[in-house]
């Protein structure tokens, strides 16, 4: 694969969302762009990433993650941090990996103090609630709890054989007996990050979800 | 004359007089004299610190320390903590735990920091030895409840079990019942890092109350502000108290019964955990604070006046961990009040917003430099520092041990001048001549690596990241502070010159952590063909890092010195740059 010298990233003056890019001086060291620890580069280990994206020259993929991004096709914004050390970009929410430096354990239960502030009851709900996962215990396990609302009973389920939410959504359905109807009326998929956070599956890509989730929950809508 | 001397004492005179030597440090200078104390050292050592879990092998340890009776490991390195080294990256106890289960059959102790620990790790511990009493994971991860039940059945004589920061699976809070009523030697119990499911109340006071020689216990969120009165008036005796929630409907009753309970607790000298704190019930804690050297109020989100009223009655602290909630106003009631202080950390409520929503500036970190002549280490988050308040902090305080600032937009100047922090951070260097730890944050050129490579002569661990302008920063680190044993760097242009002409210094070191870097795969390949002592790992979670041109810089390096060759542990995404492993792999 010949790799182009193209656009120098550093020094192109490019807002992919309307941020300034904070340019400080860089080398940049041969014909690579300090992109190759690439934003869609995890990607291609999950499986399943298009092939054709390698032959693009690097600076290339960046207009094309930039672009794609909305599609929901590609990583999430955290995926910035690896690359482009001179380009700092911030999403509003945590642009950087592992900036500032917090301890994941201290951001976590930060988390649940800062949200739910202003009522003691909820937070100590909260607090319940969010810390029922635990840990994701086994680096190399691919089960994760799921729980469903309602339903005091945690069950386990393999990520590995699963490729889409729509094999996962099948499985889910047969393991809490949820008609197709039932489900597409009142449940809705969420999960909670390492972060902490809960969020609803359906707003993020299969790659992220996957990437990031430690347990998962069958919430009524 | 020597030879003489070294007949006329018996082994056994050595061996006692060694037995007063305890410093891991002195018992390395004592094995090196000569032969023979090298082996009289090595039989009679019990206690062994590993800084580095893949640095030596348990069986090289084992071969050189039969009698070993605690261990202490580390594993994953410090960015580990921030998310930076992937899951899976390696730092497996459990073939630690294998073979001490043969070789030291009367192991007491294992202190274990960022290690990955199994159930089946612990359940082989509370298997393997009779003797055990001390249990610390910290940062760990990989185990579960059931381990822990493991642990507290298995374990007739545990005096320490300490969690503290370990992401433990919460399977069942029934764990505890599994410590048998003949269980009366806990000292130590820090289970704060469990999740709030339901931990077996009645089974940890139970427990509680029949362990005499409790010092020490911090309770994890599920346990509720009523629950701390019985537990305290069952364990008066504790030197160390962590609640758990502390946060309950205002009760006149319940306020008098923990005040009461607080106030029967002759010995507390340390409180923490605070979660979800009620101000109103802080006034219970009175009774206890004029002896407090130790407060931890970094997850209580209590607002600066009520942090004032707090601190201002702690004449003693010497320990404060706390939110920036305190703003520059609560600094300041900290400086005139506790003139002990010698830790102080204050840690950001809202790391990832990018408004101010609290007032903390560098004001409130000068105004505790001026006030607390004893202070020695100091973390500080903010978001605004002048090379002003930096040297005048230098000046009040060169008694620094540890200074780490993280100003929370990388590549902040100075406010008020627009200048890089160069000048400020080199005053802490120049003026603080103990340092030992220091991590830099704000913008910052090569000139603040030439002042840390002029002046911090006993710098051990540096934490660089978004900073520097050329190789030429890297070199004068690696080239001028002696002492280096750590260096972890991240988004800073740091290449192949710096780091190969210094290759030799990295021999000399604990570890080298290098991420977003522009340091090229085959610089790497060149480092780890020609310090065979040293693993080059490169990390990287995309593809192998061969399949691009060898000047491509590479995701995350980490070097670290070994005498027992790569390791066999690695997963898909790490790559030895051992040539002989290479061929194997």
């Amino acid at each position: 694969m010949e790799l182009q010298l193209g656009l120098a990233l550093p020094t192109t003056p490019f807002s992919p969302f309307g941020y300034e890019l904070k340019q400080g001086p860089f080398h940049n060291n041969g014909s690579c762009s300090s992109s190759s620890s690439s934003s869609g580069g995890s990607n291609k280990r999950r499986g399943g990433f298009d092939e054709d994206t390698r032959v693009v020259p690097k600076t290339l993929r960046l207009l094309l993650w930039n672009t794609n991004q909305r599609n929901g096709e590609d990583d999430d914004p955290n995926d910035l941090d690896d690359h482009s050390s001179s380009a700092i970009l911030k999403n509003g929410g945590e642009g950087l990996v592992g900036w500032p430096p917090v301890k994941a354990w201290r951001k976590k239960l930060r988390r649940h103090v800062h949200n739910g502030r202003a009522n003691n009851n909820r937070m100590a709900a909260a607090a319940a609630g969010n810390n029922s996962c635990g840990g994701r215990a086994f680096s190399n396990s691919t089960y994760v709890k799921v729980k469903m609302e309602g339903n005091a009973i945690a069950r386990k389920i393999d990520l590995s054989v699963h490729r889409s939410f729509e094999s996962l959504t099948s499985t889910l359905k047969r393991m809490f007996d949820i008609s197709e109807e039932q489900w597409r009326k009142s449940f809705k998929l969420a999960y909670q990050d390492r972060e902490g956070d809960w969020l609803l599956a359906e707003d993020v890509p299969w790659r992220t979800f996957i990437r990031s989730l430690k347990c998962i929950k069958l919430v009524r809508s | 004359m020597q030879k003489k001397m070294a007949y006329s004492f018996p082994d056994e005179v050595l061996e006692h007089v060694f037995s007063f030597i305890q410093s891991v440090k002195d018992r390395n200078a004592v094995s090196t004299v000569c032969k023979s104390w090298y082996e009289i050292e090595r039989w009679c050592r019990r206690k062994v610190f590993i800084g580095n879990c893949y640095a030596v092998s348990p069986r090289m340890v084992i071969n050189r320390f039969p009698e070993v009776r605690s261990i202490e490991l580390k594993g994953k390195p410090h960015f580990a903590d921030f998310n930076l080294v992937p899951d899976g990256w390696g730092g497996y106890v459990l073939p630690w735990i294998v073979e001490m289960a043969g070789a030291y059959p009367w192991l007491e102790e294992i202190r274990l920091k960022r290690m990955v620990v199994t159930d089946e790790s612990l359940e082989l511990i509370a298997k393997s030895f009779k003797n055990f009493k001390v249990l610390v994971l910290f940062s760990c991860e990989g185990f579960s409840t059931d381990g822990l039940a493991a642990i507290a059945s298995g374990c007739k004589s545990l005096r320490e079990l300490d969690l503290r920061e370990s992401e433990v699976d919460d399977l069942s809070g029934h764990w505890l019942t599994h410590f048998p009523e003949t269980c009366t030697s806990l000292v130590s119990l820090n289970i704060s890092c469990l999740g709030s499911d339901e931990v077996s109340f009645s089974a940890l006071e139970r427990l509680v109350g029949r362990c005499p020689n409790l010092r020490s216990l911090r309770l994890n969120r599920a346990v509720t502000l009523d629950k701390i009165a019985n537990i305290l008036r069952s364990a008066p005796q504790l030197v160390d108290f962590g609640t758990g929630n502390y946060a309950a409907e205002l009760r006149p009753d319940v306020l008098s019964n923990l005040v009461g309970a607080f106030s029967s607790c002759k010995e507390l000298k340390s409180l923490s955990g605070f979660w979800d704190v009620v101000p109103a019930y802080l006034p219970a804690l009175y009774s206890v604070c004029s002896r407090l050297t130790s407060l931890n109020l970094s997850y209580a989100t209590i607002q600066s006046p009520e942090i004032i009223k707090l601190v201002s009655h702690c004449p003693s602290l010497q320990h404060l961990l706390v939110l920036d909630y305190i703003e520059d106003s609560g600094l300041e009631a900290l400086a005139s009040s506790c003139k002990d202080l010698q830790e102080l950390r204050v840690f950001p409520s809202d790391p990832f917003g990018a408004e101010l929503n609290v007032s903390l500036t560098e004001q409130g970190l000068v105004a505790v430099s001026l006030g607390c002549p004893k202070l020695q280490s100091v973390l500080y988050f903010c978001r605004r520092m002048t090379n002003a308040a930096l040297v005048t902090i230098a000046q009040n305080c060169p008694n620094f041990t540890r200074f780490r600032l993280c100003i929370i937009e990388p590549k902040t100047a100075d406010y008020l001048t627009l200048e890089p922090l160069d000048v400020g951070f080199g005053a802490i260097v120049e003026h603080c001549k103990d340092l030992k730890r220091l991590s830099l944050s704000g913008l910052l050129t090569d000139r603040v690596f030439e002042y840390i490579g002029t002046y911090a002569k006993k710098l051990e661990m540096l934490s660089v990241a978004f900073a520097g302008d050329s190789d030429l920063g890297l070199h004068h680190v690696l080239s001028g502070c002696e002492s280096l044993r750590k260096l972890e760097i991240r988004d800073c242009p740091f290449g192949d010159k710096a780091l190969l002409a210094n290759a030799a210094k990295l021999e000399t070191m604990r570890s080298l952590w290098m991420s977003s870097c522009t340091v090229s795969f085959g610089a790497c390949k060149l480092l780890g063909q020609k310090m065979p002592r040293l693993n080059v790992e490169v990390i990287d979670e995309a593809d192998p890092p061969d399949s691009r041109p060898e000047s491509c810089p590479v995701d995350k390096l980490y070097v670290y010195r070994s005498v027992s060759g790569p390791r066999f542990d690695m997963p898909p995404f790490v790559w030895t740059m051992d040539e002989e492993r290479k061929i194997l792999h």
